[in-house]
């Protein structure tokens, strides 16, 4: 940790710059950003209607007129399935991460700040739920919960809250026995107060880019879940699903069959990227 | 270094009690009947009641799994409903083909990311760290799922060098190693094989960089030491902690072949737990998350272990 | 003279010889279950496991007749080489047993056993008493009151009240080895391994989740169905797309169920393509409680007129039968329904204005359907297509998507039940193979749930006379007779919204010769052989 006194002012305008000069990092957002605005604005972008199925025109090529990117087995048109499927390929993919940035980032604060038996009941327990591979975890509670959109987010929440706490923890019990923290506590500021002022500036940064480094893993697996039949149902467009669903047509159409998988590919692989680069960009080091 | 050991091994046991908790639990969270899988879609009301007393459904969940720990403990993980036959037999063979194929995929994929990492590291930002750094994040942000099954198109449909699906001509049961068995894990081991790549690729490459960035490293050089004297110094304190990376990704190799054992419909425990969920065969579910987690357990503590003795700098508190 | 013809014999000897080993090999089949079923008698699986498992390593009192392509299968006799029902008492069943059969062990086949095997199944104080196998048989013979053995080659079974549809209840029950089963110390898992029945085929190798082996039994009592190949080799596949890619890749010699898209691909690989109608109908079963839009018989039949049955073929790349009633057609049981299951939007909306509906007062209703399942072909394309359809005749439906085997239970649990969410109807497909299963099941009011399956709650005393009567019609023509009144009442009063059958679509490679597809869900896999 090589910024553990409290970030100065320039700091996050220094992050950006830095990240505005690396060109990899600089690509990858403008990726995101346009798939991610595609997905929010699908209803205005997207050349068709996601659900509406034709068995005239089923699986047609790629560049067929009308249906730049083919038909699915339903003959729904899959440029407009995959810019709608990024809607809940990312919803699922992200906001799993944002509940275990939120939780994680608590338990571990709280658990680092408060020491002693508060910090042991929740280390070990979490410590219990880090004994699982990460995979295994999020199909033992998918798979119980059974399928479904909230389960699966909930599963992946369960999956990503452990190595987020460790983490936070971690920072946490590292900063509290600085001096700068004696300090203020001597000078009688309240425990909240020193977490928000002094702990949390310090912990948020390093948890944060660990995050988005979880970010193409929780893609990776929410799709997984989605092809397994565990998370996401039909007839929602959702990559992970539409990649199952397409399995029985890879004979027909083995390159249309292959385009929702290329985009978890390409998303997974921006997201790494922007990762490493936010990563190089606030020099912080995991 | 005696002492530490024991104490890593203590703290390990309320970790497998609190995991095998979990196990329990996971599936008594599950909604639906525990015995629709058994029972035929048209099974009367009072068939159902007399199935659920047969497989001890209608006890209270603590004796439940007071009964279960104490049968797990002596080797016995129950009976699948689907299938009446001992999960503890089911989960151990199909173990064996799950290790098997992370075995294979560890192997390659731990040597390729090494060496690869090895050479990115060593020789920054030219282009074979930019090649490397490439495959390596590919590696870690592809949908291995997905790759499994353009492989197999590519390999076993269009081009039929190799087998699609299955662990050999006669099934895993009489598994020899030859080629006519060997074929049979080529794709999956090889889809396997490119998480683990790509992320011992990427901490090696670092650890690398890291250590060549110490101050000892440029007074080795000022010293006069061979460049392959520099090289083995590298080898040495890059190794723990490869290592360390490694084991854990054997236990997440071994942990997560459900996807690719679904694609390539490979009989280890993956394809069980697939099997499992689809069934809802909560005995079997259990014994085998139980299984793969205490395994993923035990291996933690080897690889602390292991660290430990390797470098014994490494202060454990 | 005498030398040549002994030349001439010897010659027609080895023809014969070679002949016959041409007519060997091993086949190697993909199922589509996930699990090898069971295989101590009584399969798990559903017909599947009944198929694969069941009518080849054992044989049941009654048989399928599983020879002709042409006809749907009846009954024919087989462990009973004759049955008849007692003249006075209807109740009583008296089956005289096939002489000299034995089990693959080596035990005799007798009333013993059979008595025995009943017990297996139903008396949970039998030592032989198997939950697993009870679980798939008892259902399959609600009739049974008693049974004894009279003689050893002589068996009564008695009926809780006359049962003309008793032989198609037996026909299920298969018979194991009870000397098998003590000889592998009294234990169903050993016995597993071990199996032993009177069937075709005897089960020689089993690899639980991965593979059974089936080699012939040369002493089956039926010389005729002597299997022709060396081995039998199943393999469960449970995935389309693994199947398929098995079977292009050459691991496996056949498949069951090939997705509808990689039929094209397959024939273009050189694979033979093989369909046949058989007794399974895709539906929507529909509810019958108060308040329920489809008590009204205007708004049934529109929604079977706005179903449009050739596009459904179109989308299951013609592997489809469009429904022309409950049965397929030609069937012996489907009569001469009056009302055409046709696709006529504007005889659906005349039917829908009249009753009080209209493009700005639509229907509005929920169906369940579940995204998989035995039988259910493509349930989600499929019924995306029929919500299109109704949409045409002003019936919106909004889909309640649940899992399969909460789908079953829904269905056990009746529309009534909370558990069916409001829903008007569900998406179920049909195993319609006997009286019982084909018709009573669905819609006779003592089968209200919890005691059956009528999950709609349709009670009418008319159709409750006639299945009454199909039971105590012990006269088969008759009995055919009332069958088909029974038909014509189920589509001319559209109890069901009734879509398509099945073709059972299985593809196999060029070298499998000599298999005829029986209108069955059970097959014969005897008369296959392959082709060197």
């Amino acid at each position: 940790m090589s910024e553990l006194a409290g970030p100065a002012r320039g700091y996050w305008s220094n992050v950006l710059r830095r990240l505005m000069r690396d060109r990899v990092a600089l690509a990858c957002i403008l990726v995101l950003a346009v798939i991610l605005l595609a997905a929010i604005f699908a209803p205005l972008v997207a050349p068709g209607d996601p659900f509406r199925a034709s068995m005239l025109r089923r699986l047609r090529p790629i560049g067929t007129p009308g249906n730049l990117l083919g038909t699915d087995e339903l003959g729904r048109d899959m440029l407009t399935r995959l810019i709608y499927g990024g809607r809940l390929s990312l919803f699922t993919g992200i906001v799993p991460v944002i509940n275990a940035f939120a939780i994680g980032t608590f338990l571990g604060v709280f658990a680092g700040y408060s020491g002693g038996r508060a910090n042991m009941a929740i280390m070990r327990t979490i410590d219990v739920f880090y004994a699982f591979p990460s995979v295994l975890l999020a199909i033992a509670i998918s798979g119980a919960l059974g399928a479904g959109i909230f389960n699966s987010i909930v599963s992946l929440t369960v999956v990503f809250v452990p190595p987020i706490a460790r983490v936070a923890e971690s920072v946490t019990t590292q900063v509290r026995s600085l001096d700068f923290v004696d300090a203020a506590r001597a000078s009688g500021a309240g425990a909240l107060t020193i977490i928000r002022v002094h702990i949390l500036g310090n912990v948020l940064g390093p948890v944060f880019v660990y995050a988005t480094g979880l970010v193409s893993v929780s893609m990776i697996l929410a799709s997984g879940l989605s092809f397994l039949g565990l998370g996401t149902k039909p007839p929602e467009a959702e990559w992970g699903l539409m990649l199952n669903t397409l399995r029985t047509a890879i004979y027909a159409q083995p390159l249309v069959a292959a385009l929702p998988g290329a985009m978890i590919f390409a998303v997974s692989i921006c997201f790494n990227l922007f990762s490493d680069g936010l990563r190089q960009a606030m020099d912080v080091k995991l | 270094m005696l002492q530490y050991l024991l104490r890593r091994f203590v703290y390990a046991i309320p970790i497998a009690l609190g995991v095998s908790v979990v196990c329990f639990a996971l599936v008594h969270i599950s909604p639906g009947d525990p015995l629709a899988s058994v029972l035929p879609p048209d099974a009367s009301l009072e068939m159902q009641q007399i199935m659920r007393q047969v497989y001890g459904f209608d006890r209270p969940l603590p004796v439940q799994f007071g009964f279960w720990l104490w049968r797990a403990l002596a080797g016995d993980l129950g009976v699948s409903i689907a299938t009446g036959r001992p999960v503890a037999g089911e989960v151990w063979h199909a173990f064996g083909n799950t290790f098997m194929l992370a075995a294979l995929a560890a192997a390659f994929g731990f040597s390729a990311g090494a060496l690869l990492g090895l050479v990115a590291g060593y020789w920054r930002g030219g282009w074979i760290d930019r090649l490397a750094s490439t495959l390596s994040i590919a590696g870690i942000s592809v949908p291995h799922y997905w790759l499994g099954m353009v492989l197999a198109i590519v390999f076993s449909v269009q081009l039929n060098w190799l087998p699609a699906t299955g662990a050999g001509p006669g099934g895993s049961a009489d598994w020899t190693w030859d080629w006519a068995h060997v074929r049979f894990l080529v794709l999956p081991a090889l889809t396997m094989s490119v998480i683990p790549l790509g992320i011992v690729a990427r901490s090696v490459r670092a650890l690398v960089g890291d250590i060549l960035s110490q101050e000892f490293v440029d007074a080795l050089r000022a010293k006069g030491l061979p460049e392959s004297g520099i090289f083995l110094h590298i080898l040495k304190n890059a190794a723990p902690t490869s290592l360390a990376v490694m084991g854990l990704q054997l236990g997440y190799l071994l942990g997560g072949s459900i996807l690719i054992e679904t694609v390539f419909a490979w009989p280890g425990t993956g394809f069980l737990l697939g099997n499992a969920i689809l069934q809802r065969d909560l005995p079997l579910l259990q014994g085998t998350i139980l299984v793969l987690a205490m395994f993923f357990v035990v291996l933690n503590l080897l690889v602390d272990v292991a660290q430990t003795w390797l470098d014994p700098r490494i202060k454990r508190a | 003279m005498e030398f040549r013809k002994l030349v001439i014999a010897a010659a027609a000897g080895t023809l014969l010889l070679a002949g016959q080993a041409a007519a060997q090999g091993t086949l190697r089949i993909g199922m589509t279950a996930s699990d090898i079923p069971l295989t101590t008698g009584q399969t798990d699986q559903g017909g599947e496991g009944m198929r694969f498992l069941g009518y080849t390593a054992y044989d049941a009192l009654i048989n399928w007749d599983l020879s002709s392509a042409e006809k749907a299968s009846d009954l024919v006799p087989g462990l009973a080489s004759e049955w008849k029902v007692d003249a006075a008492d209807k109740t009583k069943w008296v089956f005289k047993l096939r002489p000299g059969v034995k089990f693959h062990d080596g035990s005799a086949f007798d009333a013993a056993a059979v008595v025995w095997n009943l017990e297996k199944l139903l008396n949970q104080q039998a030592p032989q008493f198997d939950p697993r196998q009870s679980a798939q048989g008892r259902s399959r013979i609600p009739a049974v009151a008693s049974y004894r053995a009279i003689d050893p080659s002589t068996v009564e079974i008695t009926t809780k009240s006359p049962d003309a549809t008793f032989p198609y209840q037996i026909a299920w029950i298969m018979m194991s080895s009870p000397a098998q089963w003590e000889k592998v110390g009294k234990n169903w898992d050993a016995f597993a391994k071990t199996p032993a029945g009177t069937g075709p085929w005897k089960i020689a190798n089993f690899v639980p989740r991965e593979r059974v082996e089936l080699v012939p039994n040369p002493e089956y009592w039926d010389k005729k169905r002597v299997p022709k190949l060396e081995r039998l080799v199943l393999v469960p596949l449970p995935e389309a797309s693994a199947r398929t890619a098995a079977l292009r890749s050459g691991q496996v010699d056949w498949i069951e169920a090939p997705a509808p898209d990689a039929i094209d691909s397959l024939k273009k690989a050189g694979m033979q393509i093989v369909t046949n109608a058989y007794p399974h109908n895709w539906t929507w079963h529909l509810s019958r409680v108060d308040g329920s839009p489809w008590n009204d018989v205007r708004v049934r039949k529109a929604a079977n007129l706005a179903v449009d049955r050739e596009g459904i073929k179109e989308l299951l790349g013609g592997m489809a039968i469009p429904a022309q009633g409950f049965f397929p057609p030609g069937h012996q049981w489907a009569g001469k329904p009056a009302f055409k299951l046709r696709h006529d939007v504007a005889e659906a909306k005349k039917l829908m204005t009249e009753a009080g509906f209209g493009p700005n007062k639509p229907l509005e209703t929920k169906i369940l359907i579940a995204p998989s399942g035995s039988g259910q072909m493509q349930p989600l394309p499929m019924n995306e297509f029929v919500q299109q359809n109704l949409a045409d005749a002003w019936i919106k439906i909004t889909f309640e998507v649940v899992d399969w085997n909460t789908l079953i239970n829904i269905w056990r649990a009746g529309a009534k039940h909370e558990s069916s969410r409001g829903a008007t109807g569900m998406n179920y497909t049909y195993f319609i193979q006997d009286p019982f299963t084909g018709l009573i099941r669905h819609l006779q009011s003592s089968l209200q749930p919890p005691a059956g399956t009528n999950w709609g709650y349709y009670s009418d005393p008319e159709m409750d006379g006639l299945f009454d009567k199909v039971r105590n019609t012990f006269d088969a023509a008759e009995q055919t007779k009332v069958l088909q009144k029974i038909h014509e009442k189920y589509v001319d009063e559209a109890l069901f919204l009734m879509v398509t059958h099945d073709v059972n679509p299985r593809a196999m490679s060029p070298k499998v010769k000599g298999f005829v597809q029986a209108q069955n869900w059970f097959q014969d896999f005897s008369p296959v052989f392959m082709a060197k």
